[in-house]
Formats: structure tokens, sequence, C-alpha cells
């Protein structure tokens, strides 16, 4: 019986993890009706009409300097100034998403402010999208699809008992040490059941485990998601804030941002991030304030001569 | 060295850990209560010294894949520590010897 509640929890989690392993770029909507300074309301509002839209990014040679929503609009409306230039209306101080942004940084966005959408900009800050709520359960759904799809498919063709081949989520709270660990046990004895090479295994499990501590530790709460198969672990770590100010300081060995508690624990010594990279073979780290951190974590299984013989 | 020698030489009062311990190698000893370290080591056939008595001690041991870990200055043993060294196939012990003075009576045992 437990088993069965428990199914469904690992499932969500599992697609929670696709979900937020996407890029706000595959998410977002790419056309966007956008309009310049000299705009006048009732443009935004033919704009809105035609299209079922509710915001409207303003924008000066690419770049988002404003955006107008339905609120403005109605206001504008109220005092019959539809006539009037966009800039008297728009709300001037736009938060936008970066669009090689996790989606998880999204998500943590539209829990952080009322805004309805966000104008997605590239690295040289010009618009190249929008992103709703409907775009991010579009992608929930899509995924939650290709999930089942999967699932379905797993059924079919029973696992051999000995396969490497294993993902599960397991998810965390803040300063919930006790359980802190846990998802690194189970993933030590999966792996050492199999025959993967201690040394091997200690490095996933040191990995693992660091970035269980992290996001019991620093995190307002997280997953962690594992990925094996017989050529790599992938470690994923997704938390949803507070978000590093500077990464590259955070993987300065020594540097850290724990309180007393945290390190009366054994941990926050400012060692965490940089053992994790150090551990593995490929490593990645972004993070936004007020929205979170992912790492990814990538193990090889095999020594890469073998990999390029087959 | 063989785990029953240090456990003697420490006056280690052994708590749990599995049938075969006495005849455990250790190769190397590591002293800490910052776990942090703990991660960062690479040795093997590790014992594991330590005054911080918590959980995290033990996973942190487990995690390493050291053999044994001894709780030192005379601290409490929770219940939860000695499921998890059962679970982690790690031996336990603890002594009434504060870290340093127990250092210092496995530097003399181990000295060539």
């Amino acid at each position: 019986m437990s088993e069965e509640h428990k199914q469904p929890l690992q499932s969500s989690l599992r697609v929670q993890e696709l979900v937020y392993g996407l890029r706000i770029s595959e998410v977002m909507t790419s056309k966007v009706f956008a309009v310049s300074r000299n705009c006048t309301m009732r443009d935004v509002q033919t704009i809105m009409k035609n299209n079922s839209i509710t915001g409207v990014p303003v924008v000066d040679n690419k770049r988002v300097v404003g955006i107008v929503t339905m609120n403005d609009l109605m206001n504008a409306l109220e005092q019959g100034a539809m006539e009037h230039n966009v800039t008297k209306w728009m709300v001037g101080e736009v938060q936008t998403l970066a669009e090689d942004m996790p989606l998880s940084f999204a998500i943590s966005a539209f829990g952080k402010f009322s805004f309805r959408q966000f104008p997605v900009v590239n690295k040289k800050n010009e618009l190249t999208g929008i992103l709703t709520f409907r775009n991010i359960n579009h992608a929930l759904i899509r995924e939650l699809s290709r999930q089942l799809r999967e699932m379905e498919q797993k059924n079919e063709q029973p696992e051999e008992p000995e396969s490497l081949k294993f993902s599960k989520v397991y998810q965390l709270n803040r300063y919930d040490f006790e359980n802190g660990g846990k998802a690194s046990s189970e993933i030590k004895k999966f792996l050492k059941e199999r025959g993967v090479p201690p040394k091997l295994v200690r490095r996933v499990a040191v990995a693992s485990y660091e970035l269980e501590i992290n996001l019991v530790a620093h995190s307002i709460g997280g997953m962690l998601g594992f990925d094996i198969n017989e050529n790599r672990v992938k470690i994923s770590s997704h938390d949803r804030g507070p978000g590093i100010a500077d990464t590259e300081k955070a993987l300065t060995q020594g540097y850290s941002t724990a309180n007393e508690w945290i390190r009366s624990q054994g941990f926050g010594a400012g060692m965490g991030l940089p053992n994790v990279k150090r551990v593995s073979d490929e490593f990645a780290i972004e993070s936004a304030l007020g929205m979170g951190t992912m790492v990814q974590a990538i193990i090889n299984l095999k020594p890469e001569t073998e990999n390029e013989n087959k | 060295m063989e785990l029953q020698r240090i456990a003697h030489a420490l006056d280690a009062e052994f708590i749990c850990g599995p049938d075969d311990w006495e005849k455990i190698n250790i190769e190397t000893v590591f002293a800490s209560d910052l776990m942090s370290d703990v991660l960062m080591s690479d040795r093997d056939e590790l014992l594991l010294i330590t005054s911080l008595s918590t959980e995290q001690s033990i996973r942190s041991a487990g995690i390493v894949g050291s053999e044994a870990i001894v709780i030192a200055n005379n601290k409490t043993v929770t219940e939860g520590m000695i499921e998890l060294a059962q679970d982690q196939d790690v031996a336990l012990f603890c002594t009434s010897h504060p870290k340093y003075e127990a250092c210092v009576r496995l530097g003399r045992i181990m000295e060539p």
C-alpha cells in the first residue's frame, strides 16, 4: 500500500525534474507582439484584442524598456487616455528572464512576482520571446505525456536485475539534516551491488552527498535527481532559492555563507561545490538570485578510451 | 594494522560493527570535526576520529568508504547514529580520550 502511495510522488517528481531540465527558450512563445515607444495605448489595445494577449512589451532597438499590461490599459481607458503614448502608462522597470535559464527559475519568478508574463531576452539583452504560465502548463503536459509513454514502454520490457539503468528523484527540505544523505546512501548501495569500482562509487557518493547537504543547508528546498546508465551517472540538483549571487565565488574553496548552526553540523567550510567539481568529470552550475540554483554533475563509469573504442 | 589493536590502544568501547571487525585492516587515520574536510579526502582503508557526535559524521564516514569511526571525548552516541552505522557497514566506537590524545596514542603504535 505504501508503495502505491509513493509511486505517484516519484513520478510527479520526475516530471518536475524533467521540466526543470528544460530551458526557457524551449518553452516560451517566440512570436512576440511588441510596440515601440512612440505607439499609443490604442495600438496596444488593438494588439491585445486581435491576439488575445494580456501584456505587450515596449521595446527600443530590441531592448525591453517597459511593458503594458491589461491593468495599465484599463487605467488609461478609465482616464480617457487611449491616445497617450505608451511610455506614460507602461511599467518601466521590467523583470525579464534570460532565455538560457532553466525553466525552474521562471517558475520561481512566477511565485515571487505577481506578473502574468515575463519578457525573455538573449545574452545581448534583446527581446526574443515571452513566457506565460500557459507556456509552462503546455511544457508540463508535453513532458508528462513523454514520461508516461516511456513508463509504458518500460513496463513492456521487464528490467534486468543487474542493469545499471536507474533514475530517481529525491525531494529535500530546508534544514532537514536527518534526511540529507539518504539519497546518496541509496545510490552508493545501488552502484556497489552492481560491481561498480569502489573509487567511482565514492566519487558519485561524495558529489551527491555534498549536493544533498547544500540543498538542506543553503536552499529553501529542492530536489536531487539521478539518471544512471552503464556509461555514466548524472546527478542534477535544483532548488527553489535563494540563489547564488556569484557562482564563481561559490566555487572558490573556503568561501561560505553558512551560518553557525550549519557549521555546528560539521559543514559550511566553503568546500562543498568545489568538492563536487573535483570528483566530477563534467560540472555545470547556474544560479540567479531569488530564483534558484541548478547544478549538474556527471561521473563517467567507463574510461574514455573504452568509450572511444565502442 | 588490525582494527582490534587500534581499539585497544584507544581504550575504545565497541558499539556496533561487522562480525569480523577485529580483523579489519586500517591503513590511514583521518581526524577531523569538519565533515567537509572528511569528504575531500581520497584515502583508502580509513579510520575516522571525530568529536562531532552526529548522524552526519556517520554518513560522511560511510560516503568516503571509511571502515570505522571513533567518537572521541566521551560524547554520547545516539540510537540514530548506531542504526546508521549498521546500515552503512561502518564499525562504530567511542572513547573517553580527547581527539588529540587519541591521535597521539595511534601515532605511537603506528610508527614503524
